[in-house]
């Protein structure tokens, strides 16, 4: 008992200790100021997805170059609009949050055929040494979850049935580091405002032989841009794929019901669904 | 005085940190990659065994010995320096920006690191006197910046070495670091 009472009071005497440190020492010092100002607005979860040790670190790299927040701005704050504002405010230049905030996609539909049973290393890094992948599809999401590893947000999951990767745009901020980890490079980060997402990596054009990689992937038919009504779908023709406008779009589903192979995806946020039917 | 000498010289080379008591192995790996950086982490790993023995030195010979509760030492001076770190930390941080910019992340990393709590645990089973354990923990830490700062000057010229495509990187490391070892076995038996 009394054992556990000294213990206890070192540990309170380190604790107090700490806090009147903390109190006493100077709060303003010369050329800090507005690093601390910065620090406070930035989320303080230390992520490091920024590329930065810390979220004091960014603020200090912030000081020294304000146009940093649009190179590589920090993901969870973009979510905040208010924070946003508020360290806009701090630095002396409005931000466009919504050009910045991204949501991570994974390009890939799933189905393709599986060509060998793989029994490796469960991670998709080794099981890509391998032929590229067990999949028949050499883009196809391997579904062995390196991605799901990394995400701080637990967005990614496992669709079972797919074995592929799915992002849950609720939940993901687009710090992008999946975009790293992933070995097909599959994963791209898009503007969070998209509504229909693309998923197949199909890259060759016209390649017959591509086509028979994987019985569920884009064609290359053009029957999403010839169904839309408004506009909103633009034809890539180098990569032969299609694009979307954004603010175009109307939810309409109209390409989606139209896809053959079924590569088209809503990924829209329920955010921006409302704003839609509105 | 040579009992001094002898204490820095054997924690520093003959029963160095890294190649000989095998503590403190994750920046040896981790931050040996750039020499720079390997001396900022072996200043800053030496600061904090510094004050770490001062602290825990005083705590066991004041508190932990006549209120006989030595059994709870490791939970205790993980408490102590914990809290010296985070002390050190804040003071460098609002008093001296480019101090606490040279340190950078390496000081709040170390507080847990097992080198420091080794330098705290051998003060106290090789029963040494305040000054010695002063003594003990600079020849630990000097002994830990000096490999760091030899590993990483050779990590620096391995890679532009040619060697195979498998043992790039953290193998061939590893390598060096087990021939690094051996040298030092060498030492062994000197005091």
């Amino acid at each position: 008992m009394v054992i556990a009472l000294v213990i206890a009071a070192i540990g309170l005497l380190c604790g107090i200790i700490i806090y009147t440190v903390f109190v006493k020492m100077p709060t303003k010092v010369q050329g800090i100021e507005k690093t601390e100002e910065l620090a406070s607005i930035l989320p303080g979860l230390n992520c490091g997805a920024c590329g930065y040790p810390g979220c004091f670190g960014m603020a200090q790299a912030l000081t020294r170059d304000p146009d940093l927040i649009t190179r590589s701005p920090c993901a969870v704050l973009l979510q905040d609009a208010k924070k946003v504002e508020e360290i806009g405010k701090a630095l002396g230049q409005t931000i466009d949050c919504s050009a910045l905030n991204k949501r991570a996609l994974v390009h890939c539909g799933g189905n393709s055929e599986i060509i060998y049973d793989y029994s490796g290393v469960e991670i998709c890094k080794a099981a890509a040494q391998l032929l590229g992948g067990y999949k028949k599809c050499p883009y196809a999401c391997l579904g062995l979850g390196d991605c799901v590893k990394v995400c701080p947000q637990h967005a990614i999951s496992i669709d079972p049935e797919r074995r592929i990767a799915v992002v849950d745009w609720e939940k993901c901020n687009g710090c992008g580091l999946c975009v790293l980890e992933c070995p097909k490079n599959l994963i791209e980060l898009v503007p969070a405002t998209t509504k229909i997402g693309f998923c197949c990596n199909y890259q060759p054009l016209k390649n017959i032989e591509g086509r028979e990689k994987c019985d569920f992937g884009c064609i290359h038919c053009r029957k999403c841009f010839k169904s839309c009504e408004y506009e909103a779908i633009i034809w890539n023709k180098e990569r032969a794929i299609p694009e979307f406008d954004i603010e175009k779009c109307t939810l309409c589903l109209n390409c989606i019901m139209e896809c053959p192979p079924n590569v088209l995806e809503m990924v829209a946020r329920e955010e921006v669904r409302e704003k839609v039917a509105v | 005085m040579s009992n001094l000498i002898t204490i820095f010289i054997s924690l520093a080379i003959i029963n160095n940190f890294i190649v000989a008591r095998f503590l403190g192995l994750c920046p040896f790996f981790g931050v040996s990659k750039r020499l720079r950086d390997a001396i900022s982490m072996g200043a800053a790993v030496t600061f904090v065994m510094l004050i770490a023995s001062v602290a825990t030195w005083v705590i066991t010979h004041y508190i932990l010995i006549p209120l006989d509760v030595l059994y709870m030492r490791i939970v205790v001076y993980i408490l102590v320096i914990a809290t010296l770190v985070q002390i050190v930390e804040l003071t460098i941080k609002r008093t001296n920006l480019t101090l606490y910019n040279a340190f950078g992340i390496y000081l709040p990393l170390i507080t847990t690191n097992c080198a420091i709590l080794g330098i705290t645990l051998i003060n106290f089973r090789e029963g040494y006197s305040f000054i010695e354990s002063v003594v003990a923990a600079l020849g630990g830490g000097f002994g830990f910046a000096f490999i760091l700062t030899v590993m990483s000057g050779i990590r620096e010229k391995l890679e532009l070495a040619d060697c195979p495509k498998v043992m790039k990187g953290l193998p061939v490391a590893i390598f060096v670091a087990m021939l690094l070892g051996l040298t030092f076995f060498g030492f062994g038996g000197i005091v």
